[in-house]
């Protein structure tokens, strides 16, 4: 029913221009397909990726807000919880219905409580505090773990490009 | 023998065609002017009707009148007509030109209410229309095996006007699945749309009628095979009219306006039931008269030997599908009525004290509540809304308390099957490959393998379509053009599924670079070894540069408060300030990146 998944969208996007929570910007694209938002996240103060700012895609499915979006950066990351093409790998976007991981208890899983907003807060909570367990990027969860100033020089990298200030 | 890929084949353009169609058909024309001209035209063809001196005396050049020259145009083109149909060339010439019409007509139609078709629809269309082809080729030839060129031409041009009716319903499914996404799509699109729906309804049924007056002359077969295809056309198109209809009715207010009235709020309730059951009714019926007619196909095949084992080979494959669809969706409905009943027998509706209380709205679609189930942990939620979410998952939403709905008859409901339903879809054979050994049946037909590269344009599929293969053309795309993203050219080539289309966007400046990503993304290919690009000779970050050489002025800054806390009626003008304000964002965050670089400079340098 694509139909009240419009009306918790328009709802939902009402909600985000009017009260924005800081360093948050997120709205469909183009209008015409009101299934696809494009997010902007400012990273976390106090970490690596403080003051770049991410852009990411979510897609929705038409049974919204019963299934949970699809999210992924549309600029390049790396971190242990994004795949390399982008993809976002925490619990709050996976389906009760499936557990890739295996370990998540349903708790933390999607259910339509949960929104937008709710989301791209739990995602700069991930930028902040890596979960190395879920394996989306190893390379990047071994950096995390291993060798800390190696990791925060590219993602130092990775702000600067987000800011189009040259590396 | 040849195998041809339909997707490769050169299809002439419409107007070459149409042009083609016309002077033939006026040759003919020219022809048939020249064959009656003889006097006695009538007695010289050998299998003419005898003349009557009728028309002799017609043709006689004494004979005078103005009423005589009017029926003389009259009998005339009737003449021209009997000479045409007399000649075979004549017969196929007018054929063509019959199609020519229907393409034109369905060209017509789709510029009055599509406007220009989307890549996507385009695929949908040209895949439909190749299977709808093949299929009916086989069933024409080998099931219903005729042997007559009348009965061919007269099932050929039955399925063309089936074809047409069930092509143009397609591609209205699409395109309203489409303007549902967006909230934006004017009246005047919906009412066009629901026009041409109505007449695709009328004219099957128009079509049902004329399989029944054919079938009654013609048998029960007959008639069967005839009626099928029509019916399904019939209860798909009422299916598509009533999901739009509620869907219009769903988004009436733009998502603004609450429900205004106890009784409006009480149809909102029911709206839930009426679309589940409508969906169950249209797909059950669908599929079961599917069903019975591929049964009814393979019985019949088999009274005529002459069946190739293919055929009936892709019928049991397909016979098999239907069924298994049909168990599913029993299933699924068993599982939804057992939740029903669950919620009406163990949790009561809140009351209205505890309606006032709880000011919230629904949390499952954010509207407000008027009516609410209540759950153990005196969660409140719309019935419908609850229903839904419970069919998949047995928890509360709100604070994932475990509910006891366990369906016992079916402790299988929550297995795989339900719930990768979407990937079974996408990882349906995507490749039919006819092979057809025409002299079998009639000899005069020739024999030829044919491969139909099965394009499904699902939503799920562009989101399961395989990452390294888009990846490849991606990266082919961005060795002509540089500046365009790699995640950028991915996600157009999901929805084009071809580096030549994709190329052709961005020629034509339908794909650009995000704006504020355009001078980032430089080096190609960065998305697919992040690591060595990132890891290269890089300088150190945080060492010596002049921080000052960046300009932090370059933005005009926006009023702020004009931007923020404003949500504009209009789609334009929303679209408009979330991108300022996203500009607005960067370069806010630019800025004080450069300042902060420039300050610790500072203190380096003065410690
Ligand atoms: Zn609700
Ligand atoms: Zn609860």
């Amino acid at each position: 029913m694509a139909g009240s998944a419009l009306r918790r969208l328009m709802a939902e996007y009402k909600q985000l221009t009017l009260n924005p929570p800081e360093g948050i910007i997120a709205g469909p694209i183009n209008e015409e397909n009101f299934f696809e938002w494009e997010a902007l996240i400012t990273g976390p103060e106090g970490t690596c990726f403080e003051g770049g700012v991410f852009p990411a895609k979510l897609v929705f499915p038409p049974d919204y807000p019963l299934s949970p979006p699809k999210m992924q950066f549309t600029c390049e990351m790396f971190h242990p919880n994004i795949y390399s093409d982008g993809r976002v790998c925490i619990s709050i976007l996976h389906a009760p219905g499936d557990d890739p991981m295996g370990y998540e208890s349903s708790a933390e899983r999607w259910s339509p409580v949960q929104s937008v907003e709710k989301i791209l807060l739990s995602v700069i909570s991930m930028l902040a505090e890596p979960n190395d367990e879920s394996g989306a990027n190893v390379d990047a969860a071994k950096m995390w773990r291993e060798n800390r100033e190696e990791f925060d020089r590219i993602a130092e990298k990775i702000v600067r490009r987000t800011l189009g200030i040259p590396t | 023998m040849p195998v041809i890929s339909v997707d490769r084949l050169p299809l002439p353009n419409l107007k070459a065609y149409s042009c083609v169609s016309v002077l033939a058909l006026s040759a003919c024309v020219y022809y048939a002017i020249q064959a009656i001209k003889e006097p006695n035209w009538n007695t010289m063809s050998d299998t003419g009707r005898r003349a009557t001196p009728n028309d002799f005396e017609r043709y006689n050049p004494g004979y005078n009148g103005t009423e005589a020259d009017a029926r003389t145009v009259g009998q005339f083109v009737s003449d021209i007509f009997t000479v045409m149909i007399r000649e075979p060339v004549c017969v196929w010439t007018m054929i063509n030109m019959a199609f020519c019409w229907l393409i034109l007509l369905g060209r017509a139609v789709q510029k009055l209410v599509f406007g220009e078709l989307r890549v996507s629809e385009h695929q949908q269309l040209r895949d439909k229309f190749w299977n709808f082809v093949f299929y009916k080729f086989i069933f024409v030839f080998g099931i219903i095996n005729v042997q007559y060129i009348d009965e061919v031409l007269l099932w050929c041009s039955w399925f063309s006007l089936l074809g047409f009716l069930h092509l143009l319903s397609q591609l209205s499914k699409d395109r309203f699945e489409y303007l549902s996404f967006s909230p934006r799509t004017p009246f005047w699109s919906h009412v066009k749309l629901m026009a041409l729906l109505a007449t695709i309804f009328a004219l099957s049924g128009f079509m049902f009628v004329v399989s029944i007056f054919v079938g009654f002359f013609g048998g029960f077969n007959t008639f069967a095979f005839m009626s099928a295809e029509v019916i399904l056309l019939s209860i798909r198109t009422l299916h598509i009219i009533i999901r739009y209809a509620l869907h219009l009715y769903d988004i009436r207010n733009e998502a603004s306006a609450p429900l205004n009235s106890a009784e409006e709020s009480k149809v909102w309730e029911k709206r839930g039931p009426i679309s589940y059951y409508a969906e169950l009714c249209f797909d059950l019926t669908a599929l079961l008269i599917d069903l019975v007619h591929h049964l009814h196909m393979l019985l019949w095949s088999n009274i005529f030997l002459s069946m190739a084992s293919l055929v009936v080979c892709m019928q049991l494959r397909y016979t098999g599908y239907l069924f298994h669809e049909i168990q599913r969706k029993y299933k699924k409905h068993r599982n939804y009525l057992w939740v029903r009943n669950h919620l009406e027998q163990n949790y009561p509706m809140a009351t209205g004290k505890e309606l006032q209380e709880n000011s919230d709205n629904c949390a499952i679609c954010w509207e407000k509540m008027d009516s609410a189930r209540k759950l153990p942990c005196l969660h409140l939620f719309h019935n419908t809304c609850l229903l839904s979410w419970l069919e998949q998952d047995t928890s509360c939403p709100t604070c994932r308390l475990v509910l006891d709905i366990q369906n016992p008859s079916s402790a299988n409901m929550e297995s795989p099957e339900l719930q990768n339903d979407p990937q079974e879809n996408v990882r349906r054979p995507f490749n039919h490959f006819f092979h057809f050994d025409g002299s079998r049946y009639v000899s005069w037909l020739p024999s030829f393998s044919v491969e139909v590269s099965h394009v499904q344009a699902i939503r799920q599929n562009h989101i399961a379509a395989s990452n390294s293969q888009l990846d490849a053309m991606a990266r082919q795309v961005q060795t002509l053009f540089p500046h365009i993203p790699l995640s950028t050219a991915v996600e157009d080539l999901r929805s084009t599924r071809s580096v030549e289309l994709t190329v052709e966007n961005v020629l034509e400046g339908r794909l650009t670079a995000p704006v504020i990503f355009r001078e980032t993304e430089r080096e190609p290919s960065t998305n697919h070894r992040p690591m060595s690009v990132l890891q290269g000779d890089v300088e150190p970050a945080g060492a010596a540069r002049n921080w000052d050489e960046f300009s932090t002025e370059n933005v005009e800054c926006e009023d702020t408060a004009s931007l923020g806390s404003r949500f504009s009626k209009s789609s334009s003008e929303r679209e408009k300030i979330l991108q300022k304000r996203k500009e607005h964002l960067v370069h806010q965050a630019r800025r004080r990146y450069i300042e902060k670089q420039r300050a610790s400079t500072r203190t380096e340098l003065q410690s």
